[in-house]
């Protein structure tokens, strides 16, 4: 009977538990842990770095992000400069004979890595790491992107042919790298429009075009639009080649009039106006369509859109490098992390610890 | 009544007279009152114009004031003391003790044990002794603003002190830390001038500064014993901004003090403003407080932080890489341990060309994207991309902006950069062997000096101990203490023989006061031989090459042993050392001390008999000598072909092993590249060869495929040349190969004008030109243009364009008439094109 009893009791307990994160003490248990939920990397400064160790004790030490962060697998890996032996050793045995995933610019950094050892997002930028909520905010952005992209590719891992095509597209639309090996060029050839936006090299096109007159050049590049599976920051580029060869007039043609220049720029821009190059665009209209200057002054036109935090001459604030925010999924409202309340303040440590507690995760050994 | 009216009438009359008499007297004027005042108050003029005394007497003429001629005449001797040049040495007027108006004689490395021996000890007690910190506040705030009485109580009281003025005294008198700080305080002062120190104690903070700075024996060190001082008189004027800016106390804490010190002295060397220095500081000063910095830039020294806080100007219109916006964004967006610093600019994409078109090199490259990034430099170039200097420059700076020594550089055509890893220099996106640094301490730019420099300061005590040393000896020089100062200068150089600035002066000294003393040269020569010699080759060469030789060789009279001399160098050298270098300013040095034809000819004779049996130099020497023989005056080109025949000889009888093999292969490639851009037809035969002879293995053994034209091939003698080498200067040898029928390689290239063209050896007529591609099927997407020209400056484009089959393109000129002695090929765009494999041009030779 105790027994019967004692079995009922862990199976309450296992089945009332939340979907905890796993914590990972090594990155080769982190990919072995992860299936088809995403890692998240916690890669710190740890003997060099205030702001990395300062992060570490905001971010981990207080308990900030670790029980945020649901199915994901959660894996600390701090960097030693010039190690010493018990450091070397030690990164050594976090990282199991693998290497960190390429593309970081930037540490302390979150970084969200499939079970494949593919990059698939990094929230790395000063103004996203300021503290663990705007950086839980970031990070469940990319999450969301994450499962969402999953989604789709698992669907498009089972099709063939245009469905799988098509399937790739759609992923490949959410602002998130794609894990390696699914894009192969080679592997598009039945399909144009993956074909188009998986061999789109802007410089070719940029060389194309300078040999073509204004109306070849229109029809060469509206029908390339027209052929779609470009990507928004593919179609920007397009624009981008098309009005810049307009804008510098190609062998014995003058340059085009501002009034076309300022269509194109502007049809660029909305193509997606919070991007890098929406706002080339928008700088574009600016100098060579107003004939103005970009200066440190607010553009005071309808130019003047892109959220931009800046940093001023005397070097207060820290600027971010392009697109501020991650993209949110594009269509979908469904989180994987669920409705995340971030705590405000290290007030609510203590809730969070109770209930990390009751988890059941493994925190042997583990500052959580 | 009438007669009291008469008297009183007299009285006032009276009363006035004496009034107007007396009234100037009583009451004054306001004109005469001023000139009184000029007259009376006026401060003497030299303690106004601080600021260059030269001018005094222009003030005077300028004033046209008659009565500043009745001013007494100032009898009180000159004390004022020049800023120290540091290729001149000023004696003061200062009795002669005929004891010390004598050059000593040279000694024999045995002769300086003892006081080497001292020297290292010295040394230690420096590194025991900064622990301590002296500190002595003798000097107060005021009397910074009389130097002069400063600089003569000082030296007399180290004059009292140094006693016999023999090496044993003067190295004790350095192992005492309240000696070494009156040594430094007079350095201090004959380095900027009594005069910059008066003008920097009447600033606001100034005297505070001096009494503060005079009476730090670790600051005042660290200020003067931590590379170049050039300006030091305006990097004062600086750290007093800066002292006022931080404040007293602020400034004690040691990193900011660092910051502060190290920027005023790089800003006032370098010659940059003081906003731009004020920013700096901040930068710095605010990132560390705020821990924003890389934990090692703690560890820094004084001379190491120069690297850093000294990184170019904020303003330099030039990309404002150095600009506080820039750094706070590399600061904090690229945050890596020092290790990955090195390779960051794998951040960027390389991008000759932006999306829209728009070349790297115009405004228009990163115009649109400026708002966006902020007026950011390394934001905009993450953004759109860049070529060679953008990401050079984002990887230097992002570890400059963390406070970690980095440098971009220079080499042909190409920027790269050098960042430091703990305490090794390493050289990033780096493609070539000639390197010029954009930071250098001394003004050579090439690695070997960056490498000297490092271990020069990396050997902190030892070098600081002889720092100390050459200080004594130019004070002892300026109080004309000849025999000493030459001991001091010998110490000095031999105690640390990396110290190039110190062998430098010590070379200048030599030439002031003992020209003619060819054993002291001689000496001088073996020191650096046996010093710096060891390990810098290229800054010991240069070191002979520039101040030795052209002092030495003439006291030198037998040709043969100093010819013997001058091939010693290289047989004395290993290798390389610790990067390669350009022999030809050493070569051009000693060949330049030859006076006759036949004095050349022993001396190259000699000079290949060494440099030919050295795997790294021979090929190099070829290289010189035909350029020296290109240089020669054209005569009747007798001598000429004697050199070109003794050179050629030579490099046929180089030894056959791997190394040597190598070595020619790569130094034969840089010869016939030189040939072919100096259109040296001759040359460039003769060099290639040369190469076929010598490593024939190195070219393809079949040659191409060619579908020919009638007539004779007339380019097999030519030379041949495209716009680009990158990637491939080490096999130009190659690029000849490309003129002969077993085919060759070099780069396809045919960008804007400069195309792939061929000089043949006569003018000649046209049947039709092959080039053959390594790409077996070429694309027919942009057409290949032919142009000819009889003098390789205007040219004629001939029809058709080419017609291109399968990897050959093909210019059928057959009854076209066409003719020129040069041909070169074109196609518009500017992407890379596949190799070229042949190039073959068909013909018949004019008569």
């Amino acid at each position: 009977m105790f027994r019967n009893l004692f079995k009922a009791l862990v199976m309450g307990v296992v089945m009332s538990a939340p979907a905890w994160s796993a914590i990972a003490r090594t990155y080769p248990d982190a990919l072995s842990k992860a299936g088809k939920h995403p890692i998240v990397i916690f890669i710190y400064g740890a003997n060099y770095d205030k702001v990395g160790q300062a992060t570490y004790e905001a971010f981990i030490k207080k308990n900030k992000i670790a029980p945020y962060i649901r199915q994901a697998t959660f894996l600390e890996m701090p960097l030693y400069q010039q190690p010493n032996d018990r450091e070397k050793k030690d990164m050594e045995k976090r990282l199991g004979g693998k290497r960190l995933p390429h593309g970081i610019w930037s540490y302390p950094c979150l970084a969200v890595v499939d079970s494949e050892e593919n990059l698939r997002a990094v929230v790395q930028k000063p103004d996203e790491m300021k503290d663990p909520e705007t950086a839980l905010a970031a990070l469940k952005v990319h999450l969301d992107n994450f499962y969402q992209q999953e989604k789709i590719l698992d669907r498009a891992r089972k099709a063939k042919g245009d469905k799988r095509a098509e399937l790739l597209l759609e992923a490949s639309d959410y602002d998130i790298r794609m894990p390696r090996g699914l894009t192969d060029p080679k592997g598009a050839e039945g399909d144009p429009e993956l074909k188009n936006r998986l061999n789109f090299d802007p410089t070719t096109l940029v060389e194309a075009l300078q040999i073509k007159s204004y109306d070849q050049a229109n029809a060469h590049v509206r029908k390339m639009m027209a052929q779609g599976g470009y990507s928004k920051l593919q179609r920007q580029m397009i624009m981008a080649a098309y009005a810049g060869h307009l804008r510098r007039g190609g062998e014995g043609m003058e340059p085009a009039s501002k009034e076309r220049l300022r269509a194109l720029y502007t049809e660029m821009r909305n193509i997606d106006p919070k991007s890098t190059y929406g706002a080339y665009a928008e700088g574009a209209l600016v100098i060579w369509v107003e004939g103005g200057k970009l200066t440190d002054e607010p553009i005071p036109t309808e130019i003047n859109r892109v959220d931009n935090k800046s940093i001023d001459d005397s070097g207060n604030g820290s600027g971010v490098g392009g697109n501020d925010t991650p993209a949110p999924a594009p269509g979908g409202s469904t989180t994987a992390m669920g409705s995340t309340e971030i705590p405000a303040s290290d007030d609510d440590v203590g809730s969070v610890d109770e209930d990390f507690e009751g988890s059941g995760a493994d925190t042997d050994g583990d500052d959580f | 009544m009438s007669a009291r009216l008469i008297q009183l009438l007299t009285a006032s009359f009276l009363f006035f007279c004496v009034g107007v008499a007396i009234f100037p007297v009583l009451f004054p004027s306001k004109v005469e009152k001023t000139e009184q005042v000029v007259h009376q108050h006026r401060p003497p003029v030299r303690n106004i114009k601080v600021d260059d005394w030269t001018n005094d007497d222009e003030y005077v003429d300028d004033d046209d004031d008659a009565k500043w001629q009745e001013e007494p005449e100032d009898k009180t001797p000159d004390r004022r003391i020049t800023g120290q040049d540091d290729e001149k040495f000023d004696e003061e007027n200062v009795p002669i003790d005929p004891k010390q108006n004598v050059v000593p004689e040279a000694r024999v490395n045995a002769e300086f044990s003892s006081a080497l021996a001292e020297m290292r000890r010295t040394a230690e007690m420096l590194e025991k002794q900064e622990q301590e910190n002296y500190k002595n506040d003798e000097f107060k705030a005021e009397d910074w603003a009389n130097p002069e009485k400063i600089y003569y109580d000082l030296a007399d009281r180290v004059l009292k002190k140094l006693g016999k003025l023999d090496d044993a005294s003067i190295i004790k008198f350095l192992q005492s830390p309240a000696n070494r700080l009156d040594l430094a305080r007079i350095t201090l002062i004959r380095k900027a001038g009594s005069q910059a120190i008066r003008s920097v104690a009447i600033r606001p903070k100034g005297k505070a500064l001096l009494a503060d700075l005079g009476g730090d024996l670790n600051w005042l060190s660290n200020t003067l014993y931590s590379g170049p001082t050039k300006n030091i008189d305006k990097g004062l004027c600086y750290l007093e901004t800066l002292y006022g800016i931080a404040g007293a106390e602020e400034m004690e804490v040691p990193a900011t003090r660092r910051i502060a010190t190290t920027a005023a002295l790089e800003f006032a060397r370098e010659g940059w403003s003081e906003n731009d220095l004020v920013s700096r500081f901040k930068y710095y000063n605010e990132s560390w407080k705020e821990g924003k910095l890389n934990a090692y830039f703690d560890k820094l020294q004084y001379w190491e932080t120069r690297f850093v806080t000294g990184c170019k100007q904020p303003s330099d219109g030039a990309g404002q890489w150095g600009s506080r916006r820039n750094l706070t964004w590399h600061r904090d967006n690229v945050r890596l341990p020092m290790e990955q610093y090195f390779g960051a600019e794998g951040q960027l994409e390389y991008r000759l060309r932006n999306v829209a078109g728009d070349s790297v090199f115009s405004s228009a490259y990163l115009a649109p994207i400026w708002k966006y990034v902020n007026f950011t430099t390394g934001w905009a170039y993450r953004e759109i991309g860049g070529v060679c200097g953008a990401l050079s420059h984002y990887a230097t700076f992002s570890a400059l902006a963390a406070g970690l020594p980095a440098s971009t550089m220079g080499e042909p055509g190409h920027c790269a950069y050098a960042m430091r890893i703990g305490n090794e220099w390493r050289a990033g996106n780096s493609i070539y062997w000639r390197k010029d640094l954009h930071k250098t301490f001394w003004g050579e730019p090439e690695w070997d000096f960056l490498i000297l420099t490092q271990k020069l300061y990396e050997d902190r005590f030892k070098t600081m101990a002889a720092d100390q040393m050459v200080s004594m000896a130019d004070f002892l020089t300026a109080r004309r203490k000849m025999k000493a100062a030459f001991n001091s200068y010998e110490i000095s150089a031999k105690f640390q023989p990396n110290n190039w600035p110190a062998l430098k002066r010590y070379a200048a000294y030599l030439k002031f006061k003992a020209p003619e003393d060819r054993e002291k040269w001689q000496t001088l020569h073996d020191a650096v031989m046996d010093g710096m010699g060891k390990t810098h080759y290229h800054a010991a060469a240069t070191m002979l090459a520039r101040y030795v030789y052209p002092n030495l060789a003439p006291l030198v009279k037998d040709r043969v042993k100093l010819n013997r001399m001058f091939s010693s160098l290289f047989t004395h050298f290993k290798d390389w050392g610790t990067n390669r270098w350009d022999i030809a300013p050493v070569l051009d040095a000693q060949i330049a001390t030859c006076n006759s034809d036949a004095d050349r000819k022993s001396y190259l004779r000699e000079s290949l008999r060494v440099l030919m049996r050295r795997p790294d130099y021979s090929g190099a020497v070829l290289t010189w000598g035909l350029g020296y023989v290109g240089k020669l005056p054209e005569g009747d080109g007798k001598i000429q072909e004697e050199f070109t025949n003794m050179l050629v000889q030579a490099m046929s009888r180089t030894s056959t092993s791997k190394k040597q093999l190598d070595e020619t292969w790569a130094t034969l490639g840089e010869a016939i590249h030189a040939a072919a851009k100096g259109k040296e037809r001759g040359t460039f035969q003769a060099i290639g060869k040369l190469a076929y002879r010598k490593c024939k293995k190195n070219f393809p053994k079949k040659g191409p495929q060619v579908k020919g034209f009638a007539g004779r091939v007339v380019s097999t003698t030519g030379w041949i040349d495209t716009a680009t080498t990158i990637g491939d200067m080490k096999d130009c040898c190659l690029h000849w190969g490309v003129l002969q029928r077993f085919g060759g390689t070099m780069p396809g290239k045919f960008e804007g004008k400069s195309g792939l063209t061929v000089g043949l050896e006569k003018k000649c007529d046209f049947n039709g030109v092959v080039c053959v591609s390594h790409e077996k099927k070429l694309k027919n997407d942009r057409p290949f243009y032919l142009e000819v020209s009889d003098d390789g400056q205007n040219w004629q484009r001939v029809r058709p364009n080419g017609n291109i089959e399968g990897n050959m393109i093909r210019f059928d000129l057959k009854s076209s008439g066409v003719s020129g002695k040069f041909v070169r090929m074109l196609r518009e765009g500017d992407k890379y094109e596949p190799g070229i494999a042949g190039f073959y041009v068909y013909g018949k030779p004019q008569r």
